[in-house]
């Protein structure tokens, strides 16, 4: 644990919220992920980045344990949220999921109202007892994904009906009204135009007060804005992890250089 | 480095290249205008001054052009890590290449007055090494850039401090000149004058070494640059 150790006294105001150690990932026969370590810093933003096939989609479900809905899928290593094994047979994976919220690449929305979408999680997992507090919990939730001025005159309306943009906002807000600590992010601006990318980026730099957030995206200029660490996957393995800045002007692994650099895909 | 493999786009790396070869084309035309100014000054030659004044426009231009070029660099093709700092370092080499060729026309500027004054052979004498070893800093400085070589430009900005020295004994030199003969203060002036300048080009060198290194490492040189040149804190009474 001597890394750990050194890991935290680099950097005593963000302490890790989520530790991964030797994380191997398999589907059937074929191995997708070979002994990630990484330590994921609360009220920080995390990029991950790395070419199509990398694996880190795949470690960005292991920490929710998504995997666990792939049939074939086998994980290895350990994961700890706030020092509690994830793996561990207490660890309900529905509550798990509550504190480790996902917004994945396309916008999701339920086929219910706007309001419905929000209040499902907090209804499911008994966050709020009465109506006005289930409606506090929805008015935040839209007020903190930046989406309540545009739809808090019709919350009755459908999610779908709503534009990518927010309908992707809708989704941030679904994923943060169960107070998650920890938010994944499966690219979640590919499907979106500049301006709904910037609302979501400017967003992503409101959550890390709150909580920490880790994303995954094929833009290397995104993770430069959002991020203040960013690692880098190639073929299976966590090539690099550090400060975003010094990733984008000085890395240290010739694999990152040249796959930032444009030189790798 | 990554450098050395092409990029998956193709467009990127001919921006790249036409950077270079201007930063290159650049160069060629300070290292000349030093060159020949300090010619201008051994041999008191008013046309070939006159030349390196004119000459310094298309050097004034060539700045602009690459100024503008890593503008749309990176405007148009982000670049990243190493290529980002090509892209600086171009910038940066440039400015110090501007500001030297600029010391070099100041030289030239004042060898009129020079032909019209009485000869000064033992002073140009210190200055001609002076000028010496300044041209072969300027040339080493832009090896190094080139053939990124850490070592040679670590050893300029150790090599400036040199410079700094002679310039800082020259000063001495002509004080006692000048006080022998008080009929020579003014040619002497402008020879210390120009002695300034050429001990600045040699600070530009320094800039396009730290900014070799920068390119090559990531990291400038750490702590203040070696100074050669007490000139400074000499008083009256020295």
């Amino acid at each position: 644990m001597d890394f750990k150790n050194s890991w935290v006294a680099h950097d005593m105001i963000h302490a890790v919220k989520i530790s991964s150690r030797d994380v191997c990932v398999y589907y059937s026969d074929s191995q997708a992920l070979f002994k990630v370590s990484l330590d994921i810093q609360d009220n920080m933003v995390t990029a991950l980045i790395g070419p199509s096939g990398c694996g880190k989609s795949t470690y960005l479900r292991c920490l929710n344990r998504m995997n666990d809905t792939i049939e074939n899928c086998r994980v290895e290593g350990q994961i700890e949220l706030d020092g509690v094994d994830i793996h561990d047979r207490q660890v309900d994976p529905v509550q798990l999921r509550a504190k480790v919220g996902m917004v994945f690449q396309k916008p999701n929305p339920f086929p219910k109202s706007v309001y419905d979408n929000i209040a499902y999680g907090p209804r499911i997992h008994g966050l709020a007892s009465t109506k006005d507090e289930l409606n506090q919990i929805v008015e935040s939730s839209l007020r903190k994904a930046a989406l309540w001025n545009e739809v808090k005159d019709r919350l009755h309306a459908s999610g779908t009906s709503l534009s990518g943009g927010q309908q992707q906002r809708l989704c941030i807000a679904r994923a943060i009204a169960t107070q998650p600590e920890l938010l994944l992010m499966d690219e979640p601006c590919s499907a979106l135009d500049p301006i709904a990318t910037s609302q979501i980026e400017d967003l992503i730099g409101q959550l890390r007060e709150s909580f920490s957030v880790v994303i995954v995206t094929h833009s290397m200029q995104q993770a430069a804005r959002v991020s203040q660490k960013t690692a880098f996957f190639h073929l299976g393995t966590l090539v690099e992890v550090n400060d975003t800045e010094s990733m984008f002007t000085n890395p240290k692994d010739e694999r990152t250089e040249s796959y930032i650099t444009g030189r790798i895909g | 480095m990554g450098l050395d493999s092409k990029h998956i786009n193709a467009a990127f790396d001919q921006d790249l290249d036409h950077l270079l070869t201007q930063l290159m084309a650049m160069g060629g035309l300070v290292e000349n205008s030093i060159r020949e100014s300090s010619r201008a000054l051994l041999t008191l030659d008013g046309d070939l001054a006159d030349q390196v004044i004119n000459d310094d426009n298309r050097i004034d231009v060539l700045q602009d052009d690459i100024h503008k070029s890593a503008v749309n660099c990176i405007a148009l093709r982000q670049p990243q890590a190493s290529d980002l700092r090509m892209v600086i370092a171009a910038m940066g080499i440039s400015n110090s290449l501007e500001r030297a060729a600029d010391h070099s026309k100041n030289t030239a500027k004042r060898i009129s007055s020079l032909i019209q004054s009485p000869p000064l052979d033992s002073a140009k004498a210190s200055l001609q090494r002076l000028t010496s070893s300044t041209q072969t800093i300027i040339k080493d400085s832009l090896d190094a850039f080139i053939q990124n070589n850490v070592e040679l430009a670590a050893e300029v900005i150790i090599r400036d401090q040199d410079i700094d020295e002679m310039f800082a004994s020259l000063f001495r030199e002509y004080l006692t000149y000048m006080l022998e003969d008080p009929k020579i203060i003014t040619p002497t002036m402008h020879l210390l004058f120009i002695a300034k300048n050429v001990e600045r080009i040699g600070d530009h060198a320094t800039s396009i070494a730290e900014q070799t290194i920068y390119l090559i490492t990531g990291s400038f040189p750490e702590g203040e640059r070696p100074k050669g040149d007490n000139s400074v804190y000499y008083s009256a009474s020295d």
